[in-house]
């Protein structure tokens, strides 16, 4: 029994070093706040964008029947200080392909004073009051044509004179905080993975520039020292990202962002459950870097190769993610190791991903991080020792 | 674990034909020595000898490509280890740790409780004077107490044997004292200890055993008496009047020069040193008359120089009393 103690509570007490050394330091506080601060004003900025969308010009189509109202929407928009685009279509098949195509705002069709108003998810408030109040005027124009018209039916048929409007795919009202959760996950995720990873490799550097490592390493075996580093930084990246979300989610909360059916738990879950498993895979990869060198200076030359890979997959997952969330492109490059756990978790959170696709990335990944970590152990075990010049990569896996 | 200043149940530190290659070079062939309990054992050679590779070999930082490190008899495993006091030739410690952290740290890692650890620390702090600094970070001290700092690191575990590379170098006079003072203490509660030093007279002072490294090999290994025994002695006369072969049918004499014009006559191992006073009163007056002792710093340099294969007639290595 005590064989088996021994050797773990060695890596507890490297880890503990490790944990400490960081979460005391001024660098740890600072950079919470900084990226709380971050966070809070990209939610902010965005939530300011979404208000004011659609302002300035709404484009409406207007089916050949609808036609009549036509001078109305101008009226009305210029009542209104905006500019619309009237493009006659033939029917209301032709102008819900232009609503399908974003081309238009809305598809108007049928009779004038009462038209069925086709949108892809939600008739905006811009266009939406310009539609209304053409849709009265048109109303009043054609009773006023008519002779002899009692009052009290001309104020009736306008109450009455009201668009009905037809939504391709209805909103849904969590879908904004969906797209916002699964956009900060990915952006903590990414900076979390690649911060600690980069302190395991600076501290890997550290106890090589300042030879510490042959006084531990005369009682200590490699992995045990590359596996408490690993653990004591992923848990004070794991601290600062439960503190973020805790934080952020409060934030949050008091700006009543934040819906029920956002799938909020799963999310915060998921993002957790991916960090350890890319932490993992990429501290050890830097670690395994790392130990290739002896000063500090030559640390960044070493990871820049990794740091570039995954950046690649990062921006290009963040923007797909973000643009077009159902494209086959994001589903592959979310189930390709190195850049699943930067990628699925925000898939994840927008929600619609098969569960088998869910299954075989977090298969993939541990596959791949039991791999790197048995390769990377290696390579760490042979080269940490060697000071001087860089080791070449060949000799670090052996003959 | 025993209690600091403890004996030391005897134990053994053998190293059994230890070779070691990098690519080409054979940093070491077949080195082998042994240190007994409560022996102070002196590690000497010109700097790339080998004695850094042995010692990390010791340590298990390096492995050997053949050979074999016992200690009690038995291969030095990861819990063995623990129980070894290490200085490292390259010094290294966290700079932005505390000094007291850090030691304490290096004590648990050897396997000792907190509470111990805690005491430790402060006792090595105090003993090697730099109590005063436990809660500064080491690479705010000064590179003399940053040594001291060292010193306590490898000590801090209470060690059972000492493995120390150059612990002498860069110490003031007054933690050389404290260092060889340290030294006496663990051989004395039964630790062996090896050291290695370029600083040739402190070795001789503190040592029981010397072992010459030349070449990855032992070229020469025993008490520094022993060793300087196989030379035989050198008597210095100033003899103004005395012409040169004036000593040479004097008997027990090997061989004569001068130097500064000072007659040099070396003399057997066990001969008697009075018939070549008479001899020399003989030629006239005799102003000094003394057995020079071979320093280790001769010895070294006699056998270092050997060339390897070399017959050289009696160089004073050879004669060694080889153990093990």
């Amino acid at each position: 029994m005590k064989a088996v103690v021994a050797p773990l509570r060695t890596v507890a007490l490297i880890a503990r070093r490790e944990f400490l050394a960081r979460v005391r330091g001024r660098a740890f506080l600072v950079s919470t706040v900084v990226i709380l601060v971050v966070l809070v004003g990209y939610a902010v900025f965005v939530g300011s964008l979404g208000g004011s969308s659609g302002s300035g010009t709404s484009t409406i189509a207007v089916s050949a029947e609808t036609g009549a109202i036509t001078p109305a929407l101008r009226t009305a928009a210029d009542d209104q200080g905006r500019i619309v685009a009237v493009v006659p279509v033939a029917d209301a098949a032709a102008g819900r392909a232009l609503v399908a195509s974003g081309d238009a705002d809305a598809s108007l069709s049928g009779p004038p004073d009462r038209p069925r108003v086709d949108v892809e998810s939600s008739l905006g408030g811009g266009t939406g009051s310009i539609v209304s109040v053409a849709t009265s005027l048109t109303a009043q124009a054609q009773l006023a044509a008519a002779r002899g018209v009692d009052p009290a039916a001309l104020d009736a048929a306008v109450t009455a004179a009201e668009p009905v409007v037809v939504a391709a795919r209805p909103e849904d009202p969590a879908e904004g905080l969906r797209i916002g959760l699964g956009a900060v996950g990915a952006f903590l995720l990414y900076f979390s993975i690649q911060t600690y990873g980069a302190f395991v490799a600076q501290g890997v550097v550290e106890e090589k520039a300042s030879r510490v490592v042959e006084l531990v390493l005369a009682t200590v075996r490699p992995w045990q020292l590359l596996l408490g580093k690993v653990l004591g930084l992923g848990a004070v990246g794991l601290l600062q990202l439960v503190v973020l979300g805790a934080a952020g989610l409060g934030v949050a909360g008091s700006a009543g962002l934040l819906v029920s059916g956002a799938g909020l738990a799963g999310t915060l879950v998921s993002v957790i459950v991916w960090y350890l498993l890319g932490f993992a895979m990429y501290a050890t990869i830097y670690a395994a870097l790392g130990s290739l060198v002896s000063r500090q200076e030559d640390t960044q030359s070493v990871l820049t190769p990794v740091s570039i890979v995954v950046l690649i997959g990062w921006v290009a997952g963040f923007n797909l993610l973000l643009s077009s969330p159902l494209s086959p492109t994001l589903a592959v490059l979310s189930l390709i190791p190195p850049w699943t756990p930067l990628i699925m978790p925000a898939r994840i959170a927008l929600g619609g991903v098969p569960v088998w696709q869910v299954v075989l990335a977090f298969v993939l990944t541990l596959g791949f991080t039991a791999g790197v970590l048995v390769l990377g152990g290696r390579i760490y075990a042979r080269s940490v020792l060697r000071t001087g010049a860089r080791v070449p990569l060949r000799e670090a896996f052996g003959r | 674990m025993s209690a600091p200043g403890s004996q030391i149940g005897g134990r053994v530190l053998e190293i059994d034909g230890v070779s070691k290659r990098y690519g080409e070079v054979r940093a070491l062939v077949d080195m082998s020595f042994t240190v007994r309990p409560g022996e102070l054992f002196g590690f000497v050679g010109a700097n790339g000898a080998g004695k850094t590779t042995t010692m990390r070999i010791v340590l298990g930082v390096l492995a050997a490509d053949s050979g074999e490190v016992r200690l009690d008899g038995r291969p030095v495993d990861a819990r063995r280890r623990r129980r070894i006091g290490y200085l490292p030739e390259e010094r290294g410690l966290y700079p932005r740790m505390a000094v007291g952290e850090q030691l304490r740290y290096l004590a648990e890692l050897h396997g000792l409780s907190a509470a111990a650890a805690r005491r430790a620390t402060e006792q090595w702090a105090e003993r090697l004077g730099v109590a005063a600094r436990l809660g500064d970070e080491v690479q705010r001290l000064s590179l003399g107490n940053q040594q001291r700092v060292q010193l306590a690191a490898a000590l801090v575990h209470d060690p059972d044997v000492l493995v120390l590379d150059e612990p002498f170098s860069g110490l003031d006079p007054v933690a050389v004292d404290v260092m060889s003072e340290v030294l006496r203490e663990r051989c004395a509660a039964g630790a062996p200890a090896v050291f290695s030093s370029h600083q040739l007279d402190l070795v001789e002072r503190l040592c029981d055993r010397v072992g010459i490294v030349r070449d990855g090999t032992l070229v020469a290994e025993g008490t520094v008496d022993g060793l300087r025994g196989g030379a035989g002695a050198d008597v210095v006369v100033d003899a103004p009047d005395a012409v040169p072969g004036w000593a040479d049918r004097v008997p027990g004499v090997v061989a004569s020069r001068v130097e500064d014009g000072r007659h040099v006559v070396t003399l057997d191992r066990d001969a008697d040193d009075q018939p070549l006073l008479r001899a020399a009163l003989a030629t006239g007056p005799v102003r000094g008359f003394e057995r020079r002792r071979v320093t280790l710093g001769e010895l070294f340099r006699h056998a270092v120089a050997a060339v390897p294969g070399d017959t050289d007639p009696a160089p004073p290595a050879r004669a060694s009393e080889r153990v093990g």
